[in-house]
C-alpha cells in the first residue's frame, strides 16, 4: 500500500532540495496540457467565427445584388 | 534526352546516356565544378582560425572537421542536381521516358557524386595533413569518405527532389537533409578517431557499407517519387 | 473491411465518430491524470540515489515514449496517403507533426531538467538525448517542407515521402547514436536500467501516467484533425450546416 511521503506542505513544496527541478517540470507539463487541450478549441472558434462572417457577407452581397437587379428591372419598366 | 523518340533504348543505355550527359554538362561549366571543392577547402581553413592552430588540438578534431566539411560541401553542391534540368524542362522529359526512373535518378546521383564527392575524397589527405591527422589514419579517412560521400549524395537527392519546384528554398534543403545524414557522419568520423586510438574499425566499415547498400536501394526510389510529385 | 476502410476515409464520418468519442476520452484522461499525478507527487517513495527528482520521471518518460510513436505514425499515414490517396490520412499526418515536435521538445526539456541534478549538467551528449534532438530536427524538416509547398496536394505527397524516409532513418539514427555514445564515454551515470528491479509502487504510477499522456496525445490529435477537416471541407454542405448551427 503506498504511503504518503510528506508530513507537511512545506516539505512537499521543498521536494528534498529539488523543489526547482521537480516543480519546473510539472509546470511545463501543465502548460503543455493547456496548450494541447485549449488551443485547438480556440482555433476552432476563430475559424467558425470567420466562416460565419464570410457567410453573412456573402448573403448580404447576394441580397444587395438581388436588390439592385430588382431596381433596375423596375426602372426599365 | 531524346529517349522518347528513339523506339528501343535499353535501361542500361538510358542509364549510361544520362550519366554521360550530366558529366558533360558539368565539365562545360568549370566554375560549378570547382565551387564545391573550394568551399570544402575554405570551410576546413575556418577551423584552425576559429579553434586553434595548435597541432595537438587540431589533430583531435581533424577527422570530424574533414567529415563535417565534406558533408557541407556535398550539401552545397546538391542544388545543381535537378535545378537546371527542372528549369529547362529536361527533367520532365526524364520523367516521361519509358525506362525505369529509378536507374535514371541513380545515374544522375552517381554523376553528382563523381563531380562533387570524389574530388573531396581525393583532396581529403591534403587537408588531413594540414590538420595534423596522425599518419596511420589517412587510409581510414579516405576510405570512409569514399563509402560515405555517395550516401550523402543519395540522401541529398531526396531533399533536392522534394524542393526542386519551390520558388524560395532558402535553407529548407539543409533542414530536411542534414538530420538524415547524421548517422553517416557519426560512423565515418568515429572510424577515423578510433583508428587514431588504435581501436579496430572493421564494424565501422561494415555499418557504412550497410548504409550505402540501404541508401542505394531506397534513396533513388524516394527521389523518383519525390520528382514525380514536384514536377507533377 | 473495405467498407469500413472507405468509411473511415470519409472526413465527415470521422468527424462525427470522433465527436462521440471525445467526452469519454476526456473523462478517462482526467481520471488517469488525477490518480497518476497525485500518486507521482505524493506517494511514490523517494529514490535512494535520485531523491525526489524521481518524480520528474513520471512526466519525462511518458512524454518521451509517446514522442517516439509520432514519427512512425506520420510515416504510416503518409504511406496511406501515397497508396490510397486517402484525404483523412494526410490530415492526420499534417496534424501529428506539430504534436510530435511538441512532445519531443518537452521530452528534451524535462530530460535536461532531470539531468542537471543527476548528471550535474543540463545537457549531455547522451545517446537518448542526442537521438531525441535529431528526431526534433526531423520534425522541424517535415513541418518546414509542409509550409514551403503551396499546393496542398503536392505538400501532402512530398511530406509523405519525407516522413517515410525519415521513419526508415529513425532506427538507424537511434542505433548509430547509441553505438557512438557507448563506445565514446563509458557509462558511469545513473540510467533507467540501473533501476531495473522496480517495485510496483514505482512502475504502476508510471503506467498510469503513460496511459494518461497517451490519451492526451490521442485527444490532441483528434482535436487538431477535426479542425483540419472543418477547414478543408469548409465548402461542403455538412460543414456549412454545422457552422450555421453552432453558437459563438
Amino acid at each position: 500500500m503506498p504511503t504518503l511521503q510528506f508530513s507537511s506542505v512545506s516539505e512537499f513544496v521543498q521536494m528534498g532540495t529539488y523543489s526547482f527541478h521537480v516543480w519546473v517540470v510539472y509546470l511545463l507539463f501543465a502548460v503543455f496540457l493547456g496548450y494541447h487541450l485549449i488551443l485547438p478549441g480556440l482555433q476552432r472558434k476563430q475559424f467558425i467565427r470567420l466562416q460565419k462572417r464570410r457567410a453573412a457577407r456573402d448573403a448580404e452581397l447576394a441580397a444587395r445584388a438581388a436588390g439592385r437587379h430588382g431596381q433596375s428591372d423596375r426602372s426599365a419598366q | 534526352m531524346s529517349a522518347g523518340t528513339v523506339p528501343e533504348v535499353s535501361t542500361w543505355g538510358a542509364f549510361v546516356a544520362t550519366l554521360r550527359r550530366d558529366l558533360l554538362v558539368a565539365f562545360k561549366r568549370r566554375n560549378d565544378l570547382l565551387n564545391p571543392i573550394m568551399f570544402f577547402l575554405i570551410v576546413v581553413t575556418l577551423f584552425p582560425l576559429g579553434v586553434s592552430p595548435d597541432p595537438l588540438e587540431l589533430a583531435g578534431i581533424s577527422a570530424g572537421v574533414v567529415w563535417v566539411s565534406a558533408l557541407l560541401a556535398s550539401m552545397l553542391s546538391l542544388d545543381n542536381l535537378y535545378r537546371a534540368d527542372y528549369e529547362d524542362g529536361s527533367l520532365e522529359q526524364l520523367l516521361l521516358s519509358p525506362q525505369p526512373l529509378f536507374f535514371l535518378v541513380l545515374a544522375k546521383n552517381i554523376a553528382h557524386w563523381l563531380i562533387s564527392g570524389l574530388p573531396v575524397v581525393v583532396l581529403s589527405p591534403l587537408l588531413a595533413y594540414m590538420l595534423y591527422l596522425p599518419e596511420g589514419a589517412y587510409w581510414t579517412l579516405v576510405l570512409t569518405l569514399l563509402i560515405g560521400t555517395p550516401v550523402l549524395s543519395l540522401f541529398g537527392s531526396i531533399g533536392v527532389a522534394l524542393t526542386v519546384g519551390l520558388g524560395s528554398r532558402g535553407l529548407i534543403l539543409a533542414v530536411i537533409v542534414l538530420p538524415l545524414t547524421m548517422p553517416v557522419l557519426i560512423i565515418g568520423a568515429k572510424a577515423v578517431t578510433d583508428v587514431m586510438f588504435g581501436l579496430p574499425v572493421g564494424s565501422h566499415f561494415a555499418l557504412l557499407g550497410a548504409m550505402l547498400a540501404v541508401a542505394l536501394s531506397i534513396a533513388p526510389l524516394a527521389s523518383a517519387a519525390a520528382l514525380r510529385i514536384s514536377v507533377n | 473491411m473495405w467498407l469500413w476502410f472507405s468509411k473511415l476515409g470519409s472526413p465527415r464520418w470521422f468527424y462525427e465518430l470522433s465527436g462521440r468519442w471525445l467526452p469519454w476520452l476526456y473523462g478517462a484522461m482526467a481520471l488517469l491524470l488525477l490518480v497518476g499525478l497525485t500518486w507521482a507527487l505524493l506517494f511514490v517513495p523517494e529514490d535512494y540515489q535520485q531523491g525526489h527528482t524521481i518524480r520528474i520521471m513520471y512526466i519525462h518518460v511518458p512524454v518521451a515514449s509517446i514522442s517516439l510513436a509520432c514519427f512512425p505514425l506520420m510515416a504510416i499515414a503518409g504511406a496511406i496517403t501515397l497508396v490510397w490517396k486517402m484525404k483523412l490520412a494526410d490530415m492526420v499526418a499534417k496534424c501529428v507533426a506539430p504534436i510530435g515536435l511538441w512532445f519531443t521538445g518537452l521530452a528534451l526539456a524535462t530530460g535536461a531538467i532531470w539531468g542537471e541534478p543527476i548528471w550535474g549538467t543540463w545537457w549531455a551528449w547522451d545517446a537518448r538525448l542526442t537521438s531525441m534532438l535529431i528526431q526534433f530536427f526531423l520534425f522541424v524538416g517535415v513541418i518546414a517542407l509542409r509550409s514551403a509547398i503551396e499546393s496542398p496536394d503536392a505538400a501532402a505527397r512530398a511530406c509523405a515521402v519525407l516522413a517515410i524516409v525519415g521513419a526508415i532513418n529513425v532506427p538507424i539514427i537511434k542505433y548509430s547514436v547509441e553505438w557512438w555514445n557507448t563506445l565514446h564515454q563509458p557509462a558511469s551515470r545513473i540510467s533507467m536500467d540501473a533501476m531495473s528491479p522496480n517495485p510496483p509502487e514505482i512502475w504502476v504510477p508510471l503506467l498510469i501516467m503513460i496511459s494518461a499522456v497517451y490519451l492526451l496525445f490521442v485527444i490532441s490529435l483528434l482535436l487538431r484533425t477535426r479542425n483540419e477537416i472543418l477547414v478543408r471541407e469548409r465548402r461542403s454542405q455538412w460543414v456549412t450546416d454545422l457552422i450555421a448551427r453552432s453558437q459563438s
